[in-house]
């Protein structure tokens, strides 16, 4: 198991590089970017397999991504979801929408009462889990974000320091 | 400490618009460039009130020390994705703040500024392919089916690359790349008929995800832009639409259930 874990690491840093060279981040970002998506993913595997339940595990995975991009932005230099939104992008639920569109397409052909009302929830099961999941994606990623606008130590320094300077500015003039 | 020259109206409202519209294109979500802008205009003491919509931006700008003001409106280009580009503006506004600087040194710096992608063709060919087959192996896969996806990917992105090159609707340059992918693997699977081939053929199209539109719609909602967050959450679902409408086209060809 522990073997399979540490496999589905590295795919899933691939998987954050590619979209990263998708959205032309800078070059000092890639690293972070992918050590980032690989514990996001590691986070969320892992606690699928401690049966969690899938969108508790990929809120819980977007929620590591936002709070370390906080950190990264820090260090790298560049804005927070410049790291986060690569990172995330792996852990969408591609196979659930794909079935849910297949079961879409089936149920439009179908005319056996009993296969159609099968097929129905089971279609209905994989659009809501990719719905969901999705959802708890972006709140997971948003919300550190949120967060940390309003901590950001650095920030509130410059600015005050920035006021201080323009008022001096007006009194002089 | 050096004052700097007051600068002509023109000149400010133009440049902020500029930044304004360039941090929009590049895929930043209505917040940032509400607050870089204020921030700009705040090192000229000027006060900014914008409206951004997804395909304009208009801005009045209100001079402390007299009624003037400037308003203007700039049509926004459709999105093409360039973090660089945001992470570059985001730094220089926090120099413009801290250095002071003129609204001449700023138009030099934004002549200078990387707008061209960081990564050539081939490379990012390549790395999406990579990450399309290492999606394959995330959903169970396995060494065919990567195969199978990456070329799928690469593929499908060059034929998104090109047809949008021949500037063809944005939304019809998806549907391509998705028919494309999805064409690929759909029809190795057909000479194959034994090979079980559904991992790839749901991951290869994975790479057209508007995953940057999808994150933009939440964080705005949540920040109260709920007018922009609608739009590029509607943007998301036509986007969503036209890959399942390639996937679907494929899936038809070949028969595969």
């Amino acid at each position: 198991m522990d073997f399979a874990l540490l496999e589905k690491g590295i795919w899933l840093g691939f998987a954050g590089i590619g979209f990263g060279a998708l959205f032309n981040v800078p070059r000092r970002t890639l690293a972070a970017i992918y050590i980032m998506s690989a514990l996001g993913g590691l986070l969320k595997f892992y606690m699928i397999s401690l049966e969690f339940g899938l969108v508790f595990a990929a809120f819980c995975g977007s929620s590591l991504i936002g709070f370390l991009s906080v950190l990264a932005a820090h260090y790298r230099k560049a804005p927070p979801m410049t790291f986060a939104l690569p990172a995330l992008i792996p852990m969408i639920p591609g196979f659930f929408a794909y079935k849910a569109m297949v079961g879409v397409m089936k149920l439009t052909a179908e005319k056996d009462p009993d296969v159609y009302s099968k097929l129905f929830f089971e279609t209905a099961k994989n659009g809501l889990s990719a719905c969901f999941i999705i959802l708890a994606l972006s709140a997971g990623v948003a919300i550190p974000l949120l967060i940390a606008r309003k901590e950001t130590v650095k920030r509130i320094k410059v600015d005050k320091v920035l006021e201080m300077q323009l008022e001096n500015l007006e009194e002089e003039n | 400490m050096e004052i700097v020259a007051k600068p002509n109206k023109y000149e400010l409202g133009e440049m902020l618009l500029e930044i304004g519209s360039l941090l929009i294109v590049s895929g930043a979500n209505t917040e940032r460039v509400k607050v870089t802008i204020s921030r700009i205009a705040g090192a000229f003491c000027c006060d900014s009130d914008l409206m951004i919509t997804n395909h304009a931006l208009m801005i009045t700008l209100t001079y402390k020390d007299n009624i003037k003001t400037f308003t203007s409106v700039k049509w926004v280009p459709n999105m093409h994705l360039n973090f660089n580009l945001i992470s570059d503006i985001s730094t220089m506004s926090w120099k413009i703040v801290e250095e002071k600087w003129s609204v001449e040194r700023i138009n030099n710096e934004m002549k200078l500024l990387d707008r061209k992608p960081l990564y050539s063709r081939f490379a990012v060919l390549f790395l999406v392919a990579l990450a399309g087959a290492s999606f394959c192996r995330l959903f169970g896969g396995g060494m065919t089916e990567m195969i199978l996806c990456f070329s799928g990917t690469l593929v499908g992105l060059f034929i998104r690359q090109e047809t949008m090159k021949l500037k063809f609707n944005f939304y019809l340059c998806i549907f391509f790349a998705s028919l494309t992918s999805s064409f690929l693997v759909g029809l190795y699977s057909f000479l194959n008929p034994g090979g079980e081939f559904i991992h790839a053929l749901s991951t290869s199209v994975l790479f057209l995800i508007p995953g940057v539109p999808m994150i933009n719609s939440f964080s705005d909602l949540i920040d109260g832009n709920i007018l922009n967050g609608t739009t590029r959450g509607v943007n998301v679902l036509v986007i969503a639409f036209a890959i399942s409408l390639g996937l679907m086209v494929s899936l038809l060809i070949f028969n595969l259930h």
